[in-house]
């Protein structure tokens, strides 16, 4: 717990458990890369070594021409991207509410937020699926940016309050007195003051979504409206699996989402906790 | 302060009850376009899943008629529900348990100064970024008996003399299954706790030291302690997304061999999707609802307990 330890024995197996978890970590990664460039005989061989014989980077290349990728990819950005304005637009005002007005229902409100955590797409399937036939949105992507906008709703809402919370209403007030109305006081200054937590919110509802996997597994069966998660399928066949193909797609769909992720981190988690120790 | 009041209330004046309706009103109008979101999207589906678990339903979804606990007595009746009930308990709290001590371990490691620290925090962000059904998919390859990478690693290493059938039983598979579960796991724990750590002031163990406290006193007096919202925050919100997730089991074994290895979410979407009993399905959503509702509450009590004793 010293910020510094100086026993140079606990410095050494320090060094040794973090390079131990380094290797496990970065592990599947390396599978990743290594088998996206394997020739299709050498993925199937029994006797292969732990790095690919011939180095076929063409993989990464023709496994654009293998599948409609790039369309899969566009839905991705499409729904990911659609989810995550409509969860923002509905967050935003609901955050406000909750971090500066006082009414009756509030802790009840926070409350259904918090417990709609509970019921996870998957659960909610049957329902789910029925519900999206009746409205005419099963197989379409408006149906997924819907249901992803609402069930990142609860997140975007408790980072969003947070900021909002974290920052002092006095220079609103101040706008209020000058004639400023309550949404132009909200967008001309609380806004730009919460931009890190909302660039936060943004970034994290938008991996989410691009992530998600089990409802468009279900609601989707137009190949053309898939995205990547679910594409990546067609390399799946029920006999022959196309691993290079499959691990080439794969490193496109998480690069992107690594990087972003890697931007946001400090801000999310101090997000996070601190909405949930002030609840 | 006092000014702007003054000034806001003569001009309110005349249509000062208007405007307090007003003021009432307001807070709500801001929440609506989220209530309505979250209505549609999520209230409609529960509904319709609690109605679904009491009605008749046919292999193509027709709805027939209400047929009270039938759903639930046929689902009560089968050994495999009861197999993926025990299954989702220990999954949940094997990967719940086992990543929570890790992580936080992983976390305390963190907050010791070293070179590479911050590379090290930037690689254990990977396993969380990562959609699942990737990472699944990995392990996949990974794990697989015949030209597996992991077979093919340990051969090349010496460590085996010949290939490893990893997943040669039910219980094989589901190990595996909880060990990626922990590997995707561990990265939020790590972080939640990292953000408890850093706000703790120095000077404690500071003077911690100068009474001579051992590095265990400090942990559980100081650390733990302090550390606690943020590792309740990860295990309560890991206890539903765990209990909840899919991917994992989907994609290694499907449930198989012969059902052995489902979990709750996995069984589900299976009777619905795979054999269109969409009632029995609905039946065992409700019944997870039911487990993690219990959670929660005993979650609620402790924390409204806590707060009080504060």
């Amino acid at each position: 717990m010293n910020t510094r330890s100086k026993n140079p024995w606990k410095r050494i197996f320090l060094y040794l458990f973090v390079f131990a978890v380094c290797v496990v970590i970065l592990y599947p990664y390396f599978v990743m890369f290594t088998t996206a460039v394997k020739s299709n005989e050498e993925m199937y061989s029994t006797t292969a070594g732990i790095l690919p014989k011939e180095w076929k980077l063409n993989n990464l290349i023709d496994v654009w021409t293998q599948a409609p990728i790039l369309k899969y990819m566009l839905n991705s950005i499409i729904v990911a991207g659609g989810a995550t304005i409509l969860a923002i637009l509905c967050g935003i005002p609901a955050a406000y509410a909750l971090s500066r007005m006082r009414f009756k229902g509030k802790g009840f409100f926070m409350g259904a937020v918090i417990m709609s955590q509970m019921f996870s797409p998957v659960v909610l399937l049957v329902g789910i699926s029925r519900m999206m036939s009746a409205i005419g949105l099963k197989d379409s992507l408006l149906g997924l940016i819907l249901l992803n906008a609402a069930f990142n709703q609860a997140f975007a809402i408790w980072l969003l309050r947070g900021t909002f919370t974290s920052i002092s209403s006095e220079m609103e007030q101040a706008a209020k007195i000058d004639g400023c109305g309550t949404v132009q006081a909200l967008i001309r200054i609380l806004l730009p003051m919460a931009a890190p937590g909302i660039i936060t919110t943004l970034i994290f509802v938008f991996i989410n979504s691009w992530n998600e996997y089990t409802i468009a597994l279900t609601l989707i069966s137009t190949d053309a409206l898939k995205p990547i998660t679910v594409g990546i399928n067609v390399f799946y066949g029920f006999n022959m699996i196309q691993w290079q193909y499959l691990f080439a797609t794969s490193i496109y769909a998480t690069i992107p989402v690594i990087i972003l992720f890697l931007c946001i981190e400090k801000h999310l988690v101090a997000g996070l906790t601190s909405g949930g120790v002030k609840g | 302060m006092n000014k702007s009041a003054k000034i806001q209330s003569q001009k309110n004046g005349a249509n000062s009850q208007t405007l307090q309706t007003m003021r009432k009103v307001e807070p709500y109008i801001w929440l609506l376009p989220s209530i309505i979101l979250m209505c549609c999207m999520i209230m409609i589906p529960i509904v319709n899943v609690f109605r679904a678990s009491v009605t008749e339903i046919t292999k193509v979804g027709v709805y027939k008629e209400f047929n009270g606990l039938a759903n639930y007595a046929s689902i009560l009746k089968e050994q495999t529900f009861w197999n993926t009930l025990q299954n989702t308990l220990i999954w949940t709290v094997v990967v719940v348990g086992v990543s929570t001590v890790f992580g936080f371990i992983l976390a305390l490691v963190l907050n010791v100064e070293f070179k590479g620290r911050k590379f090290v925090r930037a690689l254990i962000v990977f396993p969380w970024a990562t959609a699942l059904i990737i990472q699944s998919v990995v392990w996949k390859y990974i794990i697989n008996a015949d030209y597996g990478a992991l077979n093919a690693l340990l051969y090349n290493l010496g460590i085996i003399d010949k290939y490893v059938n990893w997943t040669a039983t039910p219980g094989a598979f589901f190990a595996w299954e909880c060990f990626i579960g922990i590997f995707v796991t561990i990265p939020f724990v790590t972080f939640c706790v990292l953000s408890g750590l850093q706000s703790i002031d120095t000077s404690l163990y500071e003077a911690c030291d100068m009474d001579g406290a051992n590095f265990f006193q400090k942990l559980f007096k100081v650390t733990l302690p302090l550390v606690m919202p943020s590792l309740t925050v990860s295990t309560v919100l890991n206890i539903i997304y765990v209990f909840n997730s899919f991917p994992i089991v989907w994609t290694i074994s499907k449930g198989d061999p012969a059902d052995q290895t489902h979990t709750l979410v996995t069984y589900l979407y299976d009777l619905s999707f795979s054999n269109g009993k969409f009632g029995e399905a609905a039946a065992v959503s409700v019944i997870g609802f039911v487990i993690l509702a219990v959670c929660a509450s005993i979650y609620m009590i402790m924390t409204l307990r806590a707060e009080r004793e504060d």
